[in-house]
């Protein structure tokens, strides 16, 4: 279980800073959405999660363990990434994967990891592709290939920060029941970020609207409302249910 | 599937196997080559030591030595051009991008003008400028300011986590000011002093001594052994800091490693030898460009490549130079940049 406790963080001391207390909590085999404005802090609560950047104060836990003074290569047995732009280098797909183990094998690869980069290629579609160059693919491809990646470390948290941005629709959708999937099976938990609203509500387990730096709003998908989105992204939209789902609408749309 | 990956296996096999086999053919072929006429009977007698003392000292003192200091410094520069690359994530970085070799020349230049020139000798005596007279001084010299001008720079880097844009940057900033300081001093120098210091900064592996050789090896293979045990770390980093970060690489340390490492091996080579450029830009991308960028491999073929350009430019520079060869620094753009311009025009797909 990820406990984030009093989270504060500023880029620099003359800054603003961007998070000013965030706590929550993501269950393992949950899947967590954060929400909130482009320039929330979304991405910055990510990296401190992540020790890309480290907090100012506060807490970071993971089954009691404070993730910020865990080693890097610790840290990363236990959480892994895929960050909004994704670069690769020139490298097979396999060897895309088989690299999200270096902090696993360090120095050179072995069998068993050759065996589990294999497993995760079958997993997520991407067997056919193995051998192809990673930087020939199209943007989706990538995308897959980062999570397969990060899921090649065996983390126990999944953190994706905007994972759709390169894909069409219908692999949005794959990708996304994909995630919950492994959410469910492997028991992990997974925090993400989307734009899409309506594929959030869809997606997710438990919400968190992002706003001045804090979790003003914490809550399950079938508590989400309307004026939680209003209040925190400053529009206009109503909520309605459609064959028992819930469907965000921008006011003066009609159906 | 199974084709792409034994192709691509092939090809990246092949490439340095080929590579390793024209460093070996090359490199006896440049022992054999030369200005003195010898035939290559008689250079087969002089290698197993059974020809005439001249013929013996003709290839053990003069071309073994040399034709080892194109290896290794050709391999030395042109790894240190990779992984400069890789850690900067800048693929217009070299081996000098941290303004190692402006350093060094400023070094020589100091040793040549205002010690040997200005106070020792009058530097009105050509002979005193021979570099025969202790080119290990110079050396000494100019090593000890591109060491002086690489700590400088990464420790300022250790204090400032700087990003590897702001690492350029000061680099390009370093080296300007030590070539400032080589422009003023080579104004106050006189006319033998200047020469010797210009002479100095072209590179010439004719240099080359077998204690240069050895210590220049020194400091190539624990790069080298370095830059192949952190192979699957460069890939990483490939992806970007972020992302390699939550790998578990340790970014910041891999980095002032790999510049330290590759700015020492740089230092050494130009201290010894004078100015080498381009290697460490043509070999890397070559290589890039021909199979891929996994470190695993583009490694061991960078640093063939790199033996590969110096012997080949070596040997033209002597040949074609009539008696007095010429600066191999400067043929090894002269062959290298349109061979460059060539691969990068060729081959648009493996990025």
């Amino acid at each position: 279980m990820l406990k984030v406790t009093d989270l504060r963080f500023a880029y620099s001391r003359r800054s603003a800073p961007v998070l000013r207390g965030v706590s929550f909590e993501l269950a393992d085999g949950e899947v967590g959405i954060v929400l909130g404005r482009n320039g929330s802090g979304k991405t910055t609560l990510f990296s401190n999660i992540l020790g890309i950047n480290s907090p100012d104060s506060g807490s970071i836990e993971f089954d009691g363990a404070d993730l910020t003074k865990m080693p890097r290569r610790e840290r990363a047995k236990l959480i892994a990434y895929v960050p909004q732009d994704i670069r690769f280098g020139a490298l097979s797909v396999f060897d895309s994967v088989l690299m999200g183990r270096v902090a696993r094998f360090g120095l050179t690869a072995g069998e068993e990891d050759r065996e589990q980069t294999r497993r995760v290629l079958d997993e997520v579609g991407l067997a056919a592709l193995a051998e192809r160059t990673v930087t020939e693919l199209s943007g989706g491809e990538r995308q897959k290939v980062a999570i397969a990646r990060a899921l090649a470390q065996e983390p126990r948290l999944l953190v994706l920060d905007e994972p759709t941005g390169n894909l069409d629709i219908e692999n949005e959708r794959l990708i996304l029941e994909e995630a919950r999937k492994l959410a469910r099976s492997r028991n992990i938990g997974v925090l993400s970020s989307l734009h899409d609203l309506n594929r959030a509500l869809g997606f997710g387990d438990r919400f968190f609207f992002i706003k001045e730096g804090v979790v003003k709003y914490d809550c399950r998908r079938e508590d989400v409302t309307a004026d939680m989105i209003n209040d925190v992204f400053g529009g206009r939209v109503r909520m309605v249910e459609f064959e028992g789902e819930k469907i965000i609408l921008d006011e003066k749309k009609k159906i | 599937m199974r084709e792409e990956a034994r192709s691509r296996r092939l090809k990246r096999a092949a490439v340095i196997a080929i590579l390793a086999a024209l460093v070996v053919v090359l490199g006896f072929a440049c022992l054999f080559a030369g200005s003195s006429g010898m035939t290559v009977r008689e250079c087969f007698a002089a290698f197993a030591k059974k020809g005439t003392a001249a013929q013996n000292r003709i290839i053990w003192n003069i071309r073994v030595p040399r034709v080892l200091a194109a290896i290794i410094a050709g391999a030395g520069l042109s790894v240190s051009g990779l992984v400069m690359q890789t850690s900067l994530s800048n693929s217009m970085a070299s081996p000098s991008t941290l303004g190692v070799s402006n350093a060094a020349v400023f070094g020589a230049n100091l040793s040549l003008i205002a010690f040997a020139g200005g106070y020792l000798n009058g530097g009105h005596n050509a002979s005193d400028f021979t570099f025969g007279a202790n080119p290990f001084a110079t050396s000494a010299v100019a090593f000890a300011f591109a060491l002086l001008s690489v700590l400088l720079i990464l420790g300022l880097c250790r204090i400032r986590s700087f990003s590897p844009g702001v690492v350029v940057l000061a680099g390009i900033a370093m080296g300007s000011v030590w070539t400032a300081g080589t422009t003023i001093m080579q104004f106050y120098a006189t006319d033998v002093g200047l020469s010797a210091a210009v002479i100095w900064s072209f590179g010439d592996l004719g240099r080359a001594t077998y204690t240069n050789d050895l210590i220049m090896l020194a400091v190539v293979a624990v790069g080298s052994v370095f830059f192949i045990l952190m192979s699957w770390r460069y890939n990483a980093l490939l992806s970007g800091d972020a992302a390699a970060r939550t790998m578990g690489v340790n970014v910041d340390r891999l980095r002032f490693f790999s510049m330290l490492l590759a700015s020492m091996i740089t230092a050494v080579c130009v201290s010894f030898l004078g100015i080498i450029g381009f290697v460490g830009i043509i070999c890397p991308h070559t290589i890039k460009k021909l199979i891929g960028q996994d470190h695993r491999f583009s490694t061991p073929a960078s640093l063939l490549a790199g033996s590969l350009l110096l012997l080949i430019s070596d040997t033209f520079a002597r040949s074609v130079g009539h008696g007095s060869a010429l600066p191999v620094g400067a043929i090894t753009t002269l062959l290298g940049a349109p061979f460059f311009v060539a691969v990068i025009l060729a081959g648009r797909r493996d990025g």
